[in-house]
């Protein structure tokens, strides 16, 4: 028989949920702490205190609160102190930036994606960063998110059909190039760090099933089943882009025929709005906006895509019976503009039992959310130990 | 998600309305509840104005009942409305181009401290309301409306909705003459009240716009309410029949009802 946890294990284990919570909600009074984590007082205040020696926490005295008696101290995560650097590498922008405990944005660049090397002009985007940080800052790590399939076991890229990548180590040279400022560097699929962090911070705080549709060039989707990030065996999972649902369809990219891809992505939407030869995020929100105005062959082809949007997510609705479904990147427009449809063929094709429930959401995020689901990344190993 | 259990926040019973010889509003049923997007759709002339304007006591109903939270009230002016926590965004916004966000916001109910304006709170509280609403896209709450996108006007109008403790929220074509950025936001935010447990009515002719954010469908059809359904149990095709014709199959009126 196993006996139970230490008295380390314990007291790791409450660090651990107190500065979560911290990082997670924002400030809050010791008070409400007590009841939020159902620990006593006194154990509250000694973690407080060990995780403030540590300069994880600072707290406070809090503003007049208008009501008798001493006011409890207010805990907040030291997001100046305490940051992580993140970065996204999408099909035709990289962006950067440098963020606090509590999922605080303190710093970003941004330049469009260069054909060849990524790593360098990152390196350049988090030194000038670095420059900025105040004395006595610690950085924890990297997290980076990329448009590909990732290894889970060290971050390699094993594909990254649009950035025309094949086993790239992108997470290792990034940190062999800044080897005294990064003690590491994680790195997670786009759609599945945004996932995570619409489900921390953003549209789906609180919901324990998601699917979380992102679309850049080709699509994609982050799932939460649980509570748990569900990635698969290796790590790979969530390519919903490519589950075929017309066998009659068109080439896709991936060596089959007649993935979702190839009817929601953005080539689709563009060709059928008779746009060939455009692209990117532009040309996209251009057909919106086109059908929008009453463009008969842009509203056809929104009406189109929405059409097989709605095929897909009953598809996912009925496999994974999820409470909310969220349309990140372009897609974020392309169902805002055609609702319909894609709640017409939902309500049509899925099981009534799997549906009920299930909302359709837009991001809270934006265009953040793949940054801050990267750094919730780079932030896991402190949550998990605070002192290790 | 809303509470099934709890009365709904809004129910009108049998209401009829006519103007001289024109019946407008026939025996209207029309719930609303809390934490929930309803859309009011039909076509131009289906009564969407005027059982509005029944709800927010410019016009009196000639009959029929109004329960607020279960408790039947009496409603003959837009201050009894206020005073339930009912608001109304109209489609002209009712924002004076002359004055910041701020004195819109208060306009005609300023806080004051003694006999002067009491601006800092009347601020902080402008600024509570926008932070509530996650609104990012408005800079200074002291800008004048005169300076403010189409948008953010419409966002002005419904913070100002929101302000006074309201439990209710009608939108009249809030996206009627925004681009389609400012349509996401719109959009996003009408969403956002509702989460944040509100009741929300949106008046909108758009279909995306209505399937996009609402969580019930009520169909106007010539001054009679043809059918109030759940977004999750209908396809678009129905609701253009119940709009256009009054009943989809086994929906909305019975064709001896329907004349």
């Amino acid at each position: 028989m196993r006996a139970g946890p230490s008295q380390e294990e314990i007291r790791r284990q409450n660090l651990g949920a107190l500065l979560r919570f911290v990082h997670v909600r924002g400030q809050i009074s010791r008070a409400e702490l007590t009841s939020e984590l159902g620990l006593n007082r006194s154990t509250i205040g000694a973690l407080t205190a060990e995780l403030a020696a540590v300069g994880l926490v600072s707290e406070e005295a809090p503003r007049e609160t208008g009501r008798a008696g001493r006011p409890s101290l207010v805990v907040r995560a030291s997001s100046e102190q305490v940051y992580a650097y993140a970065a996204s590498i999408g099909v035709d922008r990289i962006s950067a930036a440098r963020i606090g405990l509590g999922g605080v944005i303190m710093d970003r660049r941004e330049a469009e994606r260069p054909a060849e090397d990524v790593v360098t002009p990152l390196r350049e985007f988090i030194e000038s960063m670095e420059a900025g940080v105040g004395p006595g800052a610690r950085c924890i790590g990297a997290g980076v998110a990329v448009c590909g399939l990732v290894r889970r076991a060290d971050g390699v890229v094993r594909l990254g059909p649009h950035l025309g990548w094949l086993d790239q180590p992108v997470g290792a040279e990034l940190r062999e190039k800044l080897p005294d400022l990064l003690p590491s560097v994680v790195v997670g699929n786009v759609a599945d760090l945004s996932a995570l962090a619409e489900h921390t911070r953003g549209s789906a705080q609180g919901c324990s099933n998601i699917i979380y549709v992102y679309s850049d060039v080709g699509i994609g989707a982050g799932i939460i089943a649980g509570g748990r990030r569900v990635t698969g065996h290796g790590g790979y999972g969530g390519e919903v882009g490519h589950m075929v649902v017309n066998p009659n369809g068109r080439p896709c990219g991936c060596g089959s025929r007649g993935c979702w891809e190839t009817e929601i992505g953005e080539e689709s939407l563009l060709r059928h709005a008779g746009r060939t030869g455009q692209l990117g995020r532009d040309a996209v929100l251009a057909v919106v906006d086109a059908a929008a105005r009453g463009d008969a062959e842009a509203q056809a082809a929104v009406r189109h895509v929405g059409d097989w949007l709605g095929f897909g997510v009953a598809n996912l609705v009925n496999i994974f019976n999820p409470e909310l479904v969220v349309f990140g990147g372009t897609m974020r427009d392309v169902y805002l503009a055609s609702a319909a449809q894609v709640r017409s063929r939902l309500n049509h094709n899925a099981l009534a039992a799997c549906r009920e429930h299930v909302r359709l959401r837009t991001p809270q995020l934006g265009d953040d959310a793949a940054l801050l689901g990267a750094a919730e990344l780079a932030f896991e190993q402190l949550l998990a130990d605070p002192l290790g | 998600m809303s509470d099934t259990t709890a009365p709904p926040l809004l129910e009108l019973r049998g209401v009829n309305k006519s103007f001289g010889p024109v019946h407008v509003l026939r025996d209207v049923d029309f719930t609303v509840r809390a934490g929930e997007v309803t859309a009011l759709v039909g076509d131009n002339g289906a009564g969407k104005s005027t059982l509005v304007k029944c709800i927010s006591g410019i016009y009196t109903s000639d009959s029929g009942e109004v329960l607020v939270a279960g408790e039947r009230v009496h409603i003959h002016g837009p201050r009894d409305a206020a005073h339930h926590g009912i608001e109304i965004v109209y489609q002209d916004l009712a924002l004076c181009d002359n004055l910041d966000i701020v004195q819109n916001m208060f306009l005609g109910r300023e806080r004051l401290s003694g006999i002067i304006l009491d601006e800092p709170s009347m601020e902080e509280l402008a600024q509570k309301t926008l932070a509530g609403l996650s609104v990012r896209t408005v800079k200074s709450v002291r800008q004048l409306v005169s300076s403010l996108s189409g948008g953010q006007r419409q966002t002005v109008a419904i913070a100002k909705a929101v302000l006074w403790n309201s439990r209710l929220v009608i939108l009249d074509e809030p996206t009627a003459a925004l681009g389609v950025a400012q349509t996401a936001q719109v959009l996003e935010l009408v969403r956002r009240l509702a989460d944040n447990g509100l009741a929300v009515v949106l008046i909108s002719h758009n279909m995306n716009d209505v399937f996009a954010v609402s969580d019930r469908i009520a169909a106007l059809y010539l001054g009679r309410m043809a059918a109030q359904v759940k977004t999750t149990d209908v396809t678009h095709a129905q609701v253009v029949e119940l709009i256009t014709a009054g009943r989809s199959g086994s929906l909305g009126l019975q064709p001896e009802e329907a004349l």
